[in-house]
């Protein structure tokens, strides 16, 4: 078997890490969106069981969270899919994470120009919208760019409740020819080459959406 | 009858009196400066104008409603009030027609064309229209504060609230404004202006109200206040005022 034979092979695993990352993104950005909005509110239960949420998902590992997710939650009748659990586990760290980032650049956001919307006769939903939301994404894209590669370098973890990704079909290959060297590197290289793709598609999205002066370089 | 008639005014932030019993009117058509030492009360007075601040006792009368009594539609009135901040406060991730179109799209409900016509419009009034299309990033301190003026003036206020317009600026850009300025003063557009300038000042005022420890001490035109008033403390600010420049 030709090494790139091994990368042909591992590449159709490729499409289910692709996946698995680009939704775990989306919930991760739902989740922490959700969760800086809600911080906003200045609401002492709400803070608090934010904070409660942000400090355990960021300290407890994602595999523990996607184990008790797989195989915990069957225990009290409630059974997730494979692909479901690893998105809703990868979804709240990630979000955990996002949240902190998006409440830094919302605080980052100039008072003086919610203070002149506010004079403007602007009302609060469209503070947000119009000025806060949009300031506050493209200061978040350093840090969202981060996040994100965290959650493709997640994704591995896939493979322990059978999502056929990348290292499960690298893991499956190992064990039948033996050649752990060559397949780990090629599933190395497919990994980097994913995590290029992104970047480059992040770099764009970042280009356009490039304001002088305003976004953290 | 005045357009702003302040009755009263008192603000304590504290335990600090910071207005003490403000008294002043503004009319239609007519511009007012406000002066006086740091700390006198002068943003102060002219947040609570506009309920940016909730004053703690007192009465403003704007277009004849009492504006400091409950339920008041804080957001309707703050339409009829064009406010310029001192550091421009521009949305700093729109252009400078966007940040003209903005209010007059969500606030005013205009459709893009006739907002964009409108922003052209007021922008070329300025000489800011060929800067139209840049950040505020990408602009000067002069047309930095002179796309904020704008970008009250599109709202066809009632009155225009200046706060310090020229203070962060230079004194060629701080020109710049002043001249855009005494422009709406020859329009005849209401203006409420607190600055230290005395250059401004007297350029775009047809009174100038002066303050003092939370509490307007004198009101008159700019060159019986500006040299040898028979008040010791007018006759002080306006030394070191114009002498620093």
């Amino acid at each position: 078997m030709t090494f790139w034979k091994i990368l042909i092979i591992l590449a159709e695993g490729a499409g289910y890490t692709i996946l698995v990352t680009i939704a775990a993104m989306v919930a991760g950005l739902a989740v922490g969106l959700l969760t800086a909005v809600l911080s906003r509110l200045h609401r002492k239960y709400v803070d608090i069981f934010l904070d409660v949420y942000k400090y355990i998902f960021r300290s407890i590992p994602v595999l523990v969270i996607l184990f008790l997710v797989y195989f915990g939650l069957p225990g009290i009748g409630i059974r997730v899919p494979p692909f479901l659990s690893m998105v809703v586990s990868l979804g709240l760290v990630s979000g955990a994470y996002l949240a902190e980032i998006f409440r830094g650049a919302m605080a980052a956001v100039s008072n003086n120009e919610m203070m002149a919307a506010e004079a403007a006769g602007l009302k609060r939903t469209q503070i947000f919208s119009h000025i806060i939301l949009p300031q506050m994404f493209r200061m978040s894209v350093p840090g969202m760019i981060n996040e994100f590669t965290s959650i493709l370098k997640y994704t591995p973890f896939a493979y322990t409740v059978g999502i056929p990704e990348i290292m499960k079909a690298a893991m499956t290959l190992a064990a039948m020819t033996l050649r752990g060297l060559e397949i780990y590197l090629a599933a190395g290289i497919i990994y980097f080459v994913i995590y290029k793709g992104f970047i480059m598609m992040f770099a764009a999205v970042e280009k356009k959406f490039h304001i002088p002066g305003l976004l953290v370089e | 009858m005045a357009l702003i008639e302040v009755k009263n005014l008192i603000k304590n932030f504290d335990g600090k009196n910071i207005l003490r019993g403000v008294n002043m009117e503004l009319h239609e058509g007519r511009s007012k400066v406000v002066m006086g030492p740091s700390g006198c009360g002068k943003t102060t007075l002219l947040r609570c104008l506009n309920l940016l601040i909730a004053p703690t006792a007192g009465q403003i009368i704007f277009k004849g409603n009492d504006i400091t009594r409950p339920g008041v539609d804080i957001r309707r009135l703050r339409q009829d009030i064009g406010f310029v901040f001192q550091h421009f406060a521009l949305y700093s991730h729109l252009t400078v027609e966007e940040n003209v179109t903005l209010g007059l799209r969500k606030i005013k409900k205009m459709k893009k064309k006739d907002a964009v016509e409108k922003a052209t419009y007021e922008l070329e009034r300025v000489g800011m229209f060929d800067h139209r299309n840049k950040y505020p990033a990408q602009l000067s301190g002069g047309q930095k504060q002179r796309a904020a003026i704008v970008r009250a003036l599109a709202m066809d206020p009632a009155v225009m609230f200046l706060d310090e317009p020229t203070s962060a600026l230079d004194p060629q850009m701080s020109r710049e404004v002043v001249t855009v300025i005494n422009k709406l003063y020859l329009d005849n557009i209401t203006m409420l202006c607190v600055t230290h300038d005395p250059f401004l000042a007297k350029y775009i005022s047809d009174s100038i109200v002066f303050m003092h420890e939370g509490v307007v001490v004198a009101e008159d035109i700019a060159e019986r206040l500006f040299y040898d008033h028979d008040d010791p403390r007018i006759r002080q600010f306006f030394l070191s005022v114009i002498d620093h420049r």
